[in-house]
């Protein structure tokens, strides 16, 4: 018979008869094994010898009082640096990109479902993002299902949350390890935006610009925007420092990020894909160039746009998993990101990474 | 005749608060425990249960299943943290402890007693965070069951977790051994 692995062994260590009797008979009159389970027994005890804290009360009573005094802090939300107030017009900006590029690949109506199967590089100024008009001038946005990410749960949670299994990078780039890894995942988003055509005039008017006018049809209709279950897998500390808001100074930018969700889909109502193209491209704002790189990415019905901003990044067409997908790197040696969809999921490996090494984590995902 | 929505929502809300009462009054000292394992210093050890509660609550409902193993975890990921960054104050405040620690024990026993402890809690932030935490948590007398639950593997993995681990502070405790 084998030797007793270590784990049966260090089990006996704590528990004497938790062990199977074909194990206690091998244990029995093995001196190998005997050698290590002394080891081990030396170790253990070694361990929780120097583990020992001076015992220490704790008054749970008191510690709710002092918790309950303490100021109240938002339920179920959090704080990214790019969602503090001097990044909202960008983060809007950015929304509004994704979203005139992906409503513009809606279906002609709501019987035909957008479900993106390829993605396609948009390149996009900060000229761009700065002159775009706010998406939410033109209509009303309504969450029907509220976004509720959970963070830094176990893995097991994560995939009942999003209801698959965890994307895992087989072979790990040079510098990263999976002893700190934290898991987020949420379940389903889904939003609605109703098109008002007097809301839209109402505020360019007040801003003295004039919209086109929207097509028969398009004032009150709606385009219905479903995101996720996902994944997202991050390797390395997040740290931040104790008792302070982080700054953007003070995140620690991860090694590795890995993330998986169900690819997103668009269903659109009274309006078709064509008019809403030519609508959304013909607004103030929307450079001809950035209309022209929207209208060129292909077929619209199932290709996922990825906005990128050219002064930062640069992005290049690559195979990862047998299929097209999209890399990112930037020009500051930042960092790099490769965006793929396979089998009706969107999938991202993206870090503190060169661009090989992005790739080859990608083309090792499981 | 309308839904009375807007009652309905307090009367969630209430009870939430309710469930997330029971759970802090039933979870807080072992989770100041584990702290308190990590950072022999039951004050900050404190301060870090309290976080490890603000951080739960703003994110998890307090009914979740997965609440007491998330608590468990969170207080040994913190309190590693704090002592990964707080060497410098460590050994400034370790000068101090000395002095008043001099006062009750001799003073060689005190001095010798703060440096195994410096040395071994170094050593601990030393480990990766997997490592640490099954130490933490099987000092802190959780089960097999339990840690396995917190740290999401099965229980079956945990003997040899815990082997690799005691065998790898071993080896760091003795690599900062003059």
């Amino acid at each position: 018979m084998a030797h007793l692995n270590d784990g049966t062994l260090r089990r006996m260590v704590d528990d004497p008869d938790a062990i199977a009797a074909p194990d206690r008979d091998h244990f029995a009159g093995c001196a190998d094994c005997k050698a290590r389970f002394d080891t081990m027994s030396a170790d253990a005890k070694s361990a929780e010898a120097l583990l020992v804290a001076p015992a220490a009360s704790f008054d749970a009573g008191s510690a709710y009082r002092r918790f309950s005094a303490r100021p109240a802090r938002p339920r179920f939300g959090f704080h990214l640096p790019i969602l503090r107030p001097a990044s909202r017009g960008m983060v809007a900006a950015l929304a509004l990109v994704v979203l005139v590029a992906v409503g513009v690949t809606a279906a002609v109506n709501v019987s035909n479902i957008f479900q993106p199967q390829t993605v396609q590089p948009v390149p996009i100024s900060v000229a761009d993002l700065e002159s775009l008009p706010d998406l939410a001038t033109y209509g009303d946005f309504k969450w029907s299902q509220q976004p509720s990410p959970q963070i830094g749960i176990t893995k097991d949670e994560a995939e009942k949350i999003a209801g698959f299994s965890a994307p895992t990078v087989k072979s790990l780039p040079q510098g990263v390890n999976d002893s700190n890894v934290t898991y987020a995942a949420s379940t389903q988003v889904v939003g609605t935006f109703t098109f008002s055509a007097a809301k839209a005039q109402a505020a360019a008017a007040a801003k003295g610009k004039t919209l086109p006018a929207m097509p028969a049809g398009m004032d009150g209709s709606t385009l219905t925007l479903s995101i996720g279950p996902g994944i997202i897998v991050i390797y390395g500390d997040l740290t931040v420092p104790s008792g302070s808001t982080a700054t953007p100074q003070q995140i620690k930018l991860p090694k590795l990020i890995v993330a998986e969700s169900k690819a997103p889909s668009v269903t659109s109502t009274g309006v078709s894909a064509k008019q809403l193209e030519d609508y959304l491209l013909a607004q103030p704002g929307i450079s001809p160039a950035l209309a022209a790189d929207i209208r060129a990415i292909g077929d619209p019905t199932t290709t996922l746009p990825i906005p990128v901003p050219v002064e930062y990044a640069t992005s290049s067409k690559v195979t990862v998993q047998n299929v097209q997908g999209v890399a990112l790197g930037d020009n500051t040696g930042i960092g790099s990101a490769v965006v793929w969809i396979k089998g009706g999921h969107v999938y991202f490996v993206g870090g503190t990474l060169k661009q090989d090494e992005a790739l080859s984590a990608a083309n090792h995902l499981g | 005749m309308g839904v009375d929505v807007g009652g309905r929502q307090i009367a969630a809300l209430r009870s939430e608060g309710d469930s997330f009462e029971r759970l802090f009054k039933a979870q807080y000292a072992r989770v100041a425990g584990i702290a308190n394992r990590v950072l022999v210093d039951p004050q900050e050890a404190e301060d870090v249960a309290q976080e490890v509660f603000m951080d739960f609550h703003r994110l998890h409902s307090a009914n979740s299943a997965y609440a007491a193993p998330w608590l468990y975890r969170a207080a040994a990921h913190t309190a590693l943290n704090r002592v990964r960054g707080r060497k410098r104050r460590e050994r400034r405040e370790l000068a101090q402890a000395m002095d008043e620690g001099a006062r009750t024990l001799d003073p060689q026993s005190q001095a010798e007693l703060n440096e195994d402890r410096r040395r071994v809690r170094e050593a601990l932030g030393k480990l990766p965070a997997k490592p640490a935490t099954v130490l933490v948590l099987r000092a802190s007398g959780l089960s097999y069951s339990e840690i396995a639950e917190s740290i999401g593997v099965g229980t079956g993995q945990i003997g040899t977790l815990l082997r690799r681990a005691e065998a790898a502070l071993r080896k760091e405790v003795n690599r900062g051994t003059p």
